[in-house]
């Protein structure tokens, strides 16, 4: 059943190698370019080491001018559709194409049991797309390193792409084109038709409960935003309105308050947002097995 | 589970009181047959008869809703690897893996299936001159078949169950597949079950027949027996039915100008007819398609066992919305 699996998913297997050799190759470029400025224009020793406001505002200015905007929105758009489509295509196939040309009667004639040749293949493939997915995950991480220490990790341009979510989010998608290849039985249409939720439900979670996965904390606005205008709370704002570069803002309250989530809580919501998608996952595949097994009384 | 006959026997197949539930619609119902041991049976109906489906629940594929099948005494239970062990199958349309190689189908057959006979497997594609090589997508319907044929054989079940085997192949291909069949049955011990809308072609082969109308079995038992007990009578037109010896299975009425007459396929032994017979009656021994052809217009009402719902009431199968 691992020969069957892998010759049926090779082709697949060998496109998510090329993509992310493509990732590799365009992350190592820029990366390189990224980290000889970001010690060029002096970011790279001691100033970030101490809070803003002393001397670092031109560098991380002229830094973040160069890497900031273009790279992080063309990024954040690609970065936001690919682990969806990866996973729809890579689930969408799994049953659909079977029912599809029926060669579930091939498959499932032989002397393995569907449940048993589901499980082996749902396995192997969700392990090869942890796989990929925690390679992917490494690029961007090395590649975003610089970037990172100026904008902090909460921002969706770093959160969506490191830790483990992108990795959660490919699972999720796949598990739901599992499913729709099941009870839709054609490829195409199973693959759309798991990508939409799967959308939906991620940005949903993104710009709704994202924010919010632990209350937010509250400060006093720093004393230079109180006295002089320039105090941001967009990515890469300098100086910061808490004063602390790395929070997330999200707003000011009345009172010169700010709240804003502190870095230290990437972790705690990398764990809650990739537990929410393995846990769609998990259901997802779930019924796909329960589905299948009872279908034996529909024949497929 | 092994259930012997009185004699030991134990056939290849045994359905008893099968049925298969779509929903409200029965597929297949009350379903009771047996295929002995080395037999090549046919199966025929028209489509949308239960064929599949009954050949769904033989090999494991299909959860019967009442009833069991034993395969070599063995009770089936639908998705157990035991139960698909046993049988040997070749679906409607041979499907195979497009992109896949025979050498790659092959190598799937070895680690699906515990007892794959490799030898066997390359030796047929030699005779055959298909290369291991070659992609499934290139080759003709006529050998895909085969290689569908030949992982089903090398699968060394003792029964193979093969559904509309020939119903997408040319003629010249149909011949040639049907001939390999007869070889691999006349040098083994195997049971054929062979499922076809088509007769003719089977004719040759079988020595077993299966007839299934309307989700029912029409008849069953070994051909050369039922040939026998039955007759082709020609009769004229004005002919009572009451005064038919045997059962009338299927009467055609003729309004020929120069005789007006009437041919009737009648189940009853020969040397009841004999006796009755009568000046202008002409008695007829039955081919395998004209028998065939009779039951299958008959339709009717199921004659080989009691059933309190004929067969006009009943909602039509629907199979084919199930296994597009």
């Amino acid at each position: 059943m691992i020969w069957v699996t892998w010759r049926q998913h090779r082709g697949q297997a060998i496109a998510c190698l090329a993509l992310l050799a493509a990732l590799a190759v365009y992350a190592i470029i820029e990366g390189t370019s990224m980290r000889s400025a970001f010690s060029s224009d002096g970011l790279a020793g001691s100033c970030l080491a101490r809070t803003q406001g002393t001397g670092c505002e031109n560098g991380i200015g002229a830094f973040m001018g160069k890497f900031g905007s273009g790279v992080n929105i063309a990024f954040w758009s690609v970065a936001l559709i690919v682990p969806g489509l990866i996973g729809v295509l890579v689930g969408g196939s799994l049953i659909a194409r079977e029912l599809e040309y029926g060669t579930w009667r091939l498959a499932w004639s032989q002397s393995v049991p569907r449940a048993r040749w589901l499980a082996v293949k749902l396995a192997l493939v969700t392990g090869g797309l942890i796989v990929l997915g925690a390679a992917m995950t490494a690029v961007i991480m090395w590649y975003r390193a610089p970037m990172d220490q100026l904008t902090g990790r909460l921002q969706h341009n770093a959160f969506d792409f490191e830790g483990l979510v992108l990795t959660a989010y490919i699972l999720c998608a796949f598990g739901f084109a599992v499913l729709a290849g099941l009870l839709i039985r054609r490829s195409i249409p199973a693959m759309v038709a798991a990508f939409i939720p799967w959308l939906t439900i991620r940005l949903v979670i993104e710009f709704i409960f994202r924010d919010h996965f632990l209350a937010p904390l509250t400060t006093a606005m720093a004393a230079s935003c109180y006295t002089q205008t320039g105090c941001g709370t967009g990515v890469g704002a300098v100086p910061q309105s808490t004063g602390r570069i790395g929070d997330l803002i999200l707003g000011s309250k009345p009172g010169n308050l700010v709240s804003y989530q502190p870095p230290d809580r990437f972790w705690p919501f990398q764990f809650i947002e990739a537990g929410i998608f393995v846990a769609l996952t998990a259901a997802a595949l779930g019924a796909t097995i329960l589905l299948l097994r009872r279908r034996a009384a529909w024949s497929a | 589970m092994a259930e012997h006959d009185a004699g030991g026997n134990v056939p290849a197949l045994r359905a008893e009181r099968l049925g298969k539930r779509y929903g409200k619609v029965w597929g297949l119902r009350d379903c009771t047959l047996e295929v002995p041991v080395g037999a090549v049976a046919a199966l025929v109906g028209p489509n949308g008869a239960g064929k599949t489906t009954l050949l769904e629940m033989i090999i494991g594929l299909l959860k019967p809703t009442e009833g069991q099948v034993s395969v070599f005494g063995e009770t089936s239970r639908a998705g157990t690897a035991e139960t698909l062990a046993r049988v040997g199958y070749v679906a409607q349309d041979h499907p195979l893996y497009r992109d896949f190689t025979v050498a790659d189908m092959f190598h799937l057959g070895h680690a699906m299936n515990p007892s794959w006979d490799r030898k066997l497997a390359v030796a047929r594609m030699e005779a055959l001159g298909i290369p291991l090589k070659r992609k499934v997508k290139s080759m003709s319907g006529g050998q895909q078949a085969q290689v569908s044929l030949t992982m089903a054989l090398a699968k060394r079940a003792p029964l193979l169950v093969l559904d509309e085997p020939v119903s997408s192949l040319d003629p010249v291909a149909r011949l040639e597949f049907m001939r390999d069949v007869m070889a691999s049955a006349a040098d083994s011990e195997l049971t054929f079950l062979i499922s076809s809308h088509v007769v003719s072609e089977l004719e040759r082969i079988c020595d077993w027949l299966i007839i299934l109308a309307n989700g029912h079995v029409q008849l069953a038992g070994p051909a050369d027996g039922l040939l026998a007990a039955h007759q082709l009578l020609t009769v004229p037109r004005d002919t009572p039915g009451a005064e038919l010896p045997g059962t009338v299975i299927h009467r055609t009425d003729s309004d020929s100008p120069s005789y007006r007459h009437s041919t009737v396929l009648i189940r009853t032994d020969a040397d009841q007819l004999d006796a009755r017979s009568h000046p202008g009656w002409q008695v007829d021994p039955v081919s395998f398609e004209q028998l065939v052809l009779g039951y299958l217009q008959h339709q009717s009402t199921p004659l080989t066992h009691d059933d309190p719902a004929p067969a006009a009431q009943r909602p039509r199968p629907n199979t084919k919305e199930f296994t597009r």
